[in-house]
Parts: structure tokens; sequence; C-alpha cells
């Protein structure tokens, strides 16, 4: 009866089922090889277990430091590495801050600002209301602010008074 | 009363540093003599023990509680070790071996003694001895399943979820090696 090299060193460890177990110990005790080597495996895993040789002495105290240490190094390191490996998601967000931002300064110049401008316009409109007769100067209010320029300038050509 | 590992793990999840500092201290002694079995370099040893601790740290929110915790920490532990290994087996296939003594090996020295001296073969200590040596000689896998199973008294089905094996292919790396190791005896 075959025993594969599996089923010999569960029978060894003892952590065979019944049947099996059963069926391995008639194997084993039929076979002159399988016994000796049965017999082998038991002496050294037994020599093993008492046997086994103890390491280098370690200051547990020193371990225990070390390991704090490293432990504190990796966690600060791995905030860096959180912060590193989003660089694109980071780039985008600084963007939109950005974007927002102008956008928040420019609506600084707000409504009462803008509302202030075109009284300011209307009063120059007002006051200089004869330039409405040049209706060529009037659809150019920006040049308002030049009406120095536009004094000195001659009725547009083209154009009659009345 | 004691708190079991898994819940100390499961507390180590929240980031609570005592329930880590208790892990640490149940484990320490063990993690160092198994990485020191694996590796057989003592500095090596003290800094892969200390990096598994740190890997159960960062990594406790894994831990489901499908496996025992010294499963589960034995299984980090031994991939780190097995990896070390691997990575430094071709700088030392050919050149000395240093050990923890200053003393140092050829690969030739190390090779188990074609004859057997009869009167060192009744010295049982003796004997052991160089069987310990030929145990260094075994594959990473062969290594760690026989110490696994004789230094930690782990049963095959936990091994198996260490190496990330089959059952059965820890009893035939636990086979293969106890073969080699029986020629140091003088036998097979």
């Amino acid at each position: 009866m075959r025993v594969s090299d599996a089923e010999l060193m569960a029978y060894v460890l003892g952590e065979l089922a019944p049947p099996e177990a059963d069926r391995v110990a008639r194997a084993v005790a039929a076979d002159e090889t399988l016994r000796r080597t049965a017999a082998e495996f038991r002496e050294l895993l037994d020599g093993l277990r008492a046997g086994a040789p103890e390491p280098p002495a370690v200051h547990w105290g020193a371990y225990g430091t070390a390991l704090r240490a490293r432990l504190a190094k990796r966690r600060g390191r791995s905030r860096w590495g959180d912060w590193r490996r989003w660089p694109v998601p980071l780039a985008l967000s600084a963007s939109l801050a950005g974007v927002l931002l102008l956008l928040a300064v420019q609506g600084a110049h707000g409504p009462a600002e803008r509302q202030e401008a075109a009284a300011v316009d209307e009063i120059m409109l007002g006051q200089r209301l004869d330039l409405l007769r040049d209706f060529q100067v009037v659809e150019r209010l920006d040049l308002l602010e030049d009406l120095d320029i536009l004094q000195s300038l001659g009725p547009a050509p083209g154009t009659r008074e009345g | 009363m004691e708190q079991s590992d898994e819940a100390l793990c499961e507390r180590v999840a929240g980031r609570d540093e005592e329930a880590f500092d208790l892990l640490v201290a149940r484990y320490q002694q063990r993690a160092y003599r198994l990485a020191w079995s694996i590796l057989r370099d003592a500095e090596e040893a003290r800094d892969l023990s200390q990096e598994a601790f740190i890997r159960l740290y960062h990594t406790a929110g894994s831990f489901q509680g499908r496996a025992r915790f010294s499963t589960w920490f034995y299984r980090i532990l031994v991939n780190l070790c097995l990896d070390a290994r691997r990575r430094r087996r071709w700088w030392r296939a050919v050149g000395p071996v240093e050990r923890d003594d200053g003393s140092s090996e050829s690969v030739i020295e190390q090779l188990p003694a074609p004859e057997v001296d009869p009167t060192e073969a009744m010295d049982r200590q003796a004997v052991l001895a160089r069987v310990w040596r030929a145990v260094d000689g075994l594959s990473p896998q062969q290594r760690a399943a026989l110490l696994l199973q004789v230094q930690e008294e782990m049963a095959t089905a936990d091994i198996a979820a260490v190496l990330k094996c089959s059952e059965a292919t820890v009893r035939v790396h636990l086979h293969r090696a106890l073969m080699s190791l029986r020629k140091t005896m003088g036998k097979g």
C-alpha cells in the first residue's frame, strides 16, 4: 500500500483523522523503510524542539525605544507621502481656489461702487448736454474722461445744428 | 482580565498606542527569535522584527479576525524574512557567511561531511548541533515550515496560513526538510 510523503508527515505529526490514520499505520507497519523513516522523523523533530539554539541577547528596552522612534518617523513620512500621492487633485484644487479668489476680489468692486460710477457719468452727461447734439460723441461715452480734448474739437463733418 | 491578541489588534486599528505596546511586549521575543532562526543574523532579525511590528500598526485595520492574530502577524514577519533571504541569497552564493560570533565559514565548509565520525555520532548534543547547522542550508520555504513547526509549535493548518500554501504543501516541505536533515545524522 503506497503512502505519500504528505500522508507520512501527517501521520508522524498526528494530524490524520482516525480512518486515514489507521490505513497509514497499517502501511507503515508493513513496510520497513516507511517504519524507519517515520521513527527517524519523530526523533529529529523531538531533538529539534529540545535543542533549538537561542539567538544573541537583546536589550528589550533599547529595542522598544528604537521601534517607537521608527514608528514615529514612519508616521511623519506617511503624512508627506499622502500629500505627494495626490499631486493632480491638489493642483486642481489650488487652481479652483485661485479662480474663486479672483472672482471674489473682482466682486469686491461691488454694486455700490458700480452705482457710484454710473452716477458720476450721469452728472457729467447732464453738465455737457450740448454734446448730445453730436451723436457720434454720445456713442463714445467712454471718452468723457477726455472732455477737454472733446471741447477743442469742432463739430463733426456733415452734422447740422438745430 | 487580560485582553486577547485579537481584541488588542482591533484597538491598534483605532490607533490605541497602549494596545500596540502590549502586543509588542507579548510578541517581541518570539518575533525576534523566529526572524533570527530564518536569517541567522541578529541585526537583521532586530530590523525585520521591528518592521513587522510597524506593518502591524499600519495594517491592523485589515486584520478581520478570520485567522488567529499570531497567524496573521507571523505571515507578515515570515514574508519579510523570506524576502530578505531571497535578496541576499545570490550575494552569499559563493562568499563566506559571517556568523554572529564573528567567525566565517565558506560554502564548502557549510556542507555536511560525507562521512560521519562514529564517536561524534554517539554524542547526541553534537549531532543536534550539526542538524541545526544543516537547517541553515534548507530552502527558505522548508526552513520556515520547519521552524514554525518545532519552535512555534504551530499546527500545519496555521503554518499553511502563514506561508499562504496548502496543508499538503506544508507537509511536503517538512518531509523534504527532514529527509535532508537525516543525512547529517548519517542516516537515510
